[in-house]
């Protein structure tokens, strides 16, 4: 006879850190952490949910992406995944994260690069940011760290430290955002 | 010297583009002498008689008459076929605008592709069906029974797309009896009418003055809904509060009964209308949610709407969501 235990949900390793690249306070009653390829049309359709939940909560809201490229089924992602970080070295992560999901069917090299121009960045300093080694250890490392909170695939959504194992579908994201926003929490998934 | 429009002319105009009614205008200009002079060449009865050394005749029905005689391809009448081609030429032709003005009306949601050729094509069926029968009893009863044997069912996309299909049997029809006048007025008539009701919307904007006028007076209008929203294409809720229509606002709330005297002062006071649409209860998924349709003032716009219900709704407002659905 075998008992059946109860699954925890899985829960975010590490939490957010100075590191992460977010938007909105770092005290908003509701941290989403999304992991992401920018390749995957599904992330695509959830970029514009979590910009309507961006606009709909305001300064309750914090978003923070983590990259999950899933190289093998997505062979653009990984390169993507870099030139954000290249962007974030110029203070332009967000306006790059946001151009490349609204054109997602065009992430050859010479359309990041033309991304880059159009965001008014040091073309040459991004460019040779976006090869550095230490560009892909960290996108690698927001890979792992997904790994390690059971991630499997993009995108996959984090609120305030637990798994959202929901559709993401804007109706059913707002009430999930809403009900962690009214629950007591340090912001990590944890009761205070 | 030429008088300037009004405002309220220039804005009808620039909302349904200047191009637009240009062309339309253009169209019907070019199509009714298209039309007038084929009459003319492939007269349906003889050409009226004149004799070809007469002098031009100094009336107008005289120099029309003169005009067909000295023009018509077939004096003595068109043979059949090529009759019932001149009608179906002018179904289609007349009937172009109405396709036009179902393109120009329609949002991408509710567009129908199908049914711009089926709009199209309708009016020549019912053309060649309408020069079959005549004037043949037998065979209008034959049809009828032809008809009733086939199973036409068709779900339209939008309701109002009848009305296209309605206006394109009507062309047919006249046009299958030689009645193109009519076809043509029925065309201009339904395309100024049609593109009169997309651009001042109308119904949806005066929806509540309608209730007013047909409700006793002094009766409640809280549950007369304010207009809906254009379909969820983005940025729509933003764009129709921009426009000064309505948006649905889906605001999440702690506890109902602290968050709505919040809310609704805020909406009385940046807010040119509001009406509280539903209440929904907590529920397992997700928290309280109070819905609205709210018309926010020119000067605050949705944004500023939405920032003022956040940060003077705290602690109990924590969303506002302008979701166009529930």
């Amino acid at each position: 006879m075998s008992a059946t235990l109860p699954l925890a949900t899985p829960m975010l390793d590490p939490p957010v850190a100075p590191r992460d690249h977010a938007a909105g306070p770092a005290g908003a009653r509701v941290t989403l952490v999304e992991y992401a390829d920018f390749e995957c049309p599904s992330c695509g359709a959830a970029h514009e949910v979590i910009q309507a939940a961006r606009r709909a909560f305001g300064d309750n809201l914090r978003l923070v992406f983590r990259h999950f490229p899933l190289r093998d089924s997505h062979p653009h992602a990984l390169d993507a995944a870099r030139a954000a970080e290249a962007a974030a070295e110029q203070g332009q992560f967000w306006p790059m994260h946001d151009r490349m999901f609204q054109r997602q069917h065009a992430l050859e090299p010479e359309d990041l690069a033309r991304y880059a121009r159009k965001l008014d960045l040091d073309v040459v300093r991004w460019g040779r940011v976006k090869a550095l080694p230490s560009t892909e250890e960290r996108v690698l490392a927001d890979l792992a760290s997904g790994r390690r909170s059971g991630v499997r695939g993009t995108p996959t959504l984090f609120i305030n430290g637990a798994r959202y194992d929901g559709p993401i579908e804007r109706g059913l994201l707002m009430g999930a955002l809403a009900r962690a926003a009214l629950a007591p929490h340090d912001g990590h998934g944890r009761e205070p | 010297m030429s008088a300037e429009p009004s405002p309220a002319v220039r804005v009808a105009v620039r909302e349904i583009g200047r191009h637009t009614l240009v062309r339309l205008l253009g169209y019907y200009v070019i199509a009714g002498g298209l039309l007038l002079l084929l009459s003319a060449v492939l007269p349906q009865n003889a050409a009226p008689t004149v004799a070809p050394s007469a002098p031009m005749p100094s009336t107008m029905g005289g120099m029309l008459d003169w005009f067909r005689g000295e023009v018509a391809l077939f004096p003595n009448g068109a043979p059949r076929w090529v009759d019932a081609l001149f009608q179906m030429i002018g179904a289609v032709v007349l009937v172009i605008p109405l396709a036009f003005t179902y393109v120009r009306t329609r949002t991408r949601v509710k567009f129908d592709h199908s049914l711009v050729q089926t709009v199209i094509m309708l009016p020549v069926v019912v053309t060649a069906i309408l020069v079959v029968v005549r004037d043949s009893l037998a065979l209008a009863f034959s049809l009828a029974g032809i008809v009733a044997a086939v199973r036409f069912r068709n779900n339209l996309k939008e309701s109002g797309d009848a009305v296209y299909i309605f206006g394109a049997i009507g062309i047919g029809f006249a046009s299958g009896i030689h009645a193109l006048s009519v076809a043509a007025v029925l065309s201009i008539m339904f395309v100024v009418v049609e593109l009169a009701l997309w651009k001042f919307n109308f119904s949806a904007d005066f929806e509540r003055t309608f209730a007013r006028l047909c409700l006793p007076s002094k009766a409640d209008l809280a549950g007369v809904a304010e207009p809906a929203d254009a379909p969820p294409e983005k940025p729509t809720a933003a764009a129709a509060a921009a426009d000064g229509k309505s948006t649905r606002l889906r605001i999440y709330v702690d506890r109902v009964e602290a968050a709505r005297p919040l809310i609704e002062t805020v909406l009385a006071r940046d807010a040119k209308r509001w009406s509280l649409d539903a209440e929904e209860p907590t529920t397992e998924h997700g928290a309280p949610v109070l819905a609205y349709r709210v018309r926010p003032r020119k000067s605050v716009g949705l944004e500023g709407l939405r920032s003022n219900l956040l940060r003077e709704g705290a602690p109990h407002v924590v969303a506002a969501d302008d979701a166009p659905e529930l």
